[in-house]
């Protein structure tokens, strides 16, 4: 692997996110959000259960359609795209839930990531014309460099199905790195893992910054490594953004504290989110279960019904929806 | 690992072979190459040796297994259910009939029409319309899936039966009407013109159809299994696990919706050119619901997703009642129609409507899965599902079919 950072793009604009509302009947998972990612900076989205981090991706990604507001990557309005245009120009999505083809290996699974590199049709396809086979060919070396970056490389031709779940969180990762994007969105892509896994994830993130230069915004519970990454975190609660700046400006950020704790009780978010989240980043504790919300919803957020969905379960309505009828 | 990321290099650099082809060579790679051609050869030498029958099964067995891959991509790979399939076999077969077919005749056949073309434009048209009406079709499939797509292609073959009853200087109305013989620049698949011995056996119409059929399924087969492998394949199976996870990977998942229905149309219009020609007439009940169903049970039965299973379901479905009819003296409880016992084709039907429960109910992967199963134990290798046992479609119970993963909260329900 060639030295990083000499390649790094150099075409990547920044996210203007303006105004944004969505809203579900009478929910409204986002009121008025607005923030600015600044090219190749890490930007985190952190906030309780339920706060609509998910929901502002699928706006990111097309997925949802905002009500309100507009979402801007350079030229291209992204709140008027369908999701393989957004695709298209360059925005790729690790989902929180899981999305990937479970019957399908590795390999097949990250080559869908190339599928807007790719031409090759129904025709030239069936009848393996020379150009249809050569495309694979190439596109196979890049995605086996991008397997190796994530330690995937011995699993390639494993069935996705029977990989452990931090592999499938790193096969996530790969997949949408393989789009080559501009702009990388990570939904909680530790969530699950051990704390060995948790570190090289991180290290993997910095790295993905720093080598291609491209902009990551990255949604996650585990407070630690949010502050030791993020160059900016937006935070947002009951779908409206209550504070935006340096990891330093939020953690001290009076609202922030509130919205973590349910109370004015002056204490580190950092610890709040993590006892929030059941997730101490770097320290041992963090087992490979911490994610399935032993503390979670009720007693963070008191009285309100808010946050009451179990995190990690596979009914998550929001990070993959509307897969059925 | 590498602890770097490069840039993207551009796609200068086609040195290396494909991951993984190399260490996947050993002597049970090898051998496999030289089984199919030993069942190459053995197809095409059998002519030489079996009965009419016996070929005149296997030209409708081939008939079945084009269709059949057809549903299968759709339904298998693809995820969306279909019952529409009798009416793009019945589009294919009446398309060739009358396009190539004599107008007018003796009675009641006075009212015919037929085009008279040569035999092979009215089974190229004939896939070309069945394309044409998946086409016309296909903004409603892009919008629905599962079970509401299965119930508005069920319309389709409303409509088809309809048509074929009154449509008579086309479709022979209720009574059918006879099938041209096909025949490919003047030499015909008929019983002679020209007259034909091959090491000394008459080669007639049964002979000359099974060779036509093989080259046709085999073609079938082959762009199936390539597409399946190629890009058009993963965003197939990727849009069949989750719509959500394709289109935000970059699939245009309408226009891929609406492209193998396409594409699984012209599969179900050979399939009706070959069904034609194998019975000799079409007629409005050869392309009822009953026929739409039998080809689901194909593919259930052989293995959802896998092309394989496709034939091997389609042989299994198309062949069995044919075989209990021929020895129906012979077999046990079996009687031939009119006797006492039971007859062959409902003792088919029985046959394989056990099948498809104990498929159902012990190997989701159907015949394929079973295969495959068979084949890792074979080997001694470790346990796993291979690319033949995909995940289920719509219409298999799903959660039983997900190839055991270790992380149950994230495959499956919530993208599916
Ligand atoms: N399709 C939908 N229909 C109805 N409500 C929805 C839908 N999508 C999201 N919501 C609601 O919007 C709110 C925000 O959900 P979202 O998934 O964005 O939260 P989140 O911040 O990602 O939470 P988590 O940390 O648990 O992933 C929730 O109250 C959720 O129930
Ligand atoms: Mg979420």
């Amino acid at each position: 692997m060639s030295a990083p950072a000499a390649e790094a793009r150099t075409d990547v604009p920044p996210v203007e996110v303006e105004h944004v509302s969505v809203a579900f009947g009478a929910i409204k998972a986002l009121s008025d959000v607005s923030f600015t990612v600044q090219p190749g900076s890490i930007h985190a989205v952190i906030g309780p259960n339920g706060a609509g981090k998910s929901t502002l991706f699928n706006v990111l990604s097309g997925v949802y359609k905002a009500t309100e507001g507009e979402v801007r990557f350079g030229d291209a309005r992204l709140s008027t795209m369908r999701p393989f245009q957004i695709a298209g120009v360059g925005v790729a999505r690790a989902f929180q839930n899981i999305a990937l083809s479970g019957a399908q290996t590795v390999a097949e699974n990250l080559m869908l990531g190339r599928h807007h590199l790719t031409k090759a049709g129904f025709l030239s396809s069936g009848l393996r014309l020379p150009r249809a086979t050569r495309e694979g060919k190439v596109h196979g070396e890049r995605i086996r460099e991008i397997a190796e970056f994530l330690d995937l490389g011995p699993k390639l031709h494993t069935p996705v199905g029977v990989l452990s779940y931090g592999d499938q969180k790193r096969v996530e990762v790969a997949r949408a790195l393989c789009i080559e994007p501009r702009l990388l969105l990570l939904d909680e892509p530790v969530a699950g893992m051990n704390a060995q896994e948790t570190v090289r994830m991180a290290d993997a993130i910095r790295e993905i910054r720093s080598a291609l230069g491209i902009s990551i915004i990255l949604v996650e519970h585990d407070m630690g490594m949010v502050m030791s990454l993020a160059d900016r975190v937006t935070v947002l609660d009951f779908g409206r953004r209550i504070a935006d700046g340096t990891p330093a400006q939020v953690q001290s950020d009076p609202e922030v504290i509130r919205a973590y704790l349910g109370s004015g009780t002056d204490v580190d978010p950092a610890e709040a989110a993590a006892a929030h989240g059941g997730t101490a980043h770097g320290s041992t504790a963090h087992g490979g279960t911490a994610h399935g919300g032993t503390a979670h919803g009720g007693t963070a957020h008191g009285s309100t019904a808010h946050g009451s969905t179990a995190h990690g379960t596979a009914d998550h309505a929001t990070d993959v929806p509307g897969s059925r009828p | 690992m590498s602890d770097t990321l490069s840039a993207p290099a551009g796609a200068g650099r086609a040195s290396a072979p494909p991951p993984g082809s190399a260490s996947r060579r050993s002597p049970a790679r090898l051998l496999k190459p030289l089984l199919l051609v030993a069942l190459l050869v053995v197809l095409l030498a059998l002519p030489l040796y079996v009965e009419e029958f016996w070929l005149r099964t296997g030209f409708a067995v081939a008939g079945a297994i084009v269709g059949a891959i057809g549903l299968n991509l759709l339904v298998g790979t693809t995820g969306q259910l279909s019952l529409a399939h009798a009416f793009f076999l019945a589009v294919g077969a009446v398309s060739y009939t009358y396009i190539s077919g004599e107008s007018g005749g003796l009675g009641t056949r006075a009212a015919l029409r037929g085009l008279e073309l040569p035999p092979i434009v009215g089974m190229v048209v004939g896939v070309l319309l069945a394309g044409l009406a998946g086409l016309l079709f296909s903004p409603i499939a892009a919008r629905l899936r599962g079970i509401y797509l299965g119930v508005a292609s069920l319309g389709l073959v409303f409509i088809g039966v309809h048509v074929l009853n009154t449509w008579t200087p086309v479709t022979g109305g209720f009574n059918g009407r006879s099938v041209p013989e096909f025949s490919l620049f003047g030499f015909s698949f008929g019983n002679d013109d020209p007259q034909l011995f091959v090491l000394g056996v008459p080669f007639r119409a049964a002979e000359r159809l099974w060779y036509l059929g093989l080259v046709l399924a085999l073609l079938a087969y082959l762009f199936a299994r390539n597409l399946l492998r190629s890009r058009p394949g993963r965003a197939l199976q990727t849009l069949r696990d989750s719509e959500v996870a394709a289109s935000v990977m970059g699939v245009n998942v309408q226009a891929y919706k609406a492209r193998v229905f396409l594409v699984s149309s012209m599969y179900a219009g050979l399939s009706g050119v070959m069904y034609a020609l194998s019975i000799g007439s079409i007629a409005p009940e050869s392309f009822g619901l009953t026929v739409s169903i039998l080809y689901l049970a194909m593919i259930v039965l052989g293995g959802l997703g896998s092309v394989a299973g496709a034939a091997l379901g389609a042989a299994f479905v198309t062949a069995l009642p044919l075989v209990f009819q021929q020895f129906a003296d012979v077999l046990p409880l079996v009687s031939a129609p009119g006797e006492g016992g039971v007859a062959a084709g409902i003792a088919a039907r029985y046959l394989f409507g056990l099948a498809i429960i104990l498929v159902v109910l012990f190997e989701p992967g159907g015949l394929a899965g079973f295969a495959n199963r068979f084949r890792r134990r074979g080997r001694g290798s470790a346990r796993g599902p291979g690319s033949g046992s995909p995940s289920a479609g719509p219409a298999s119970a799903s959660s039983t079919t997900v190839p055991d993963p270790s992380d149950p909260p994230a495959q499956g329900s919530s993208t599916r």
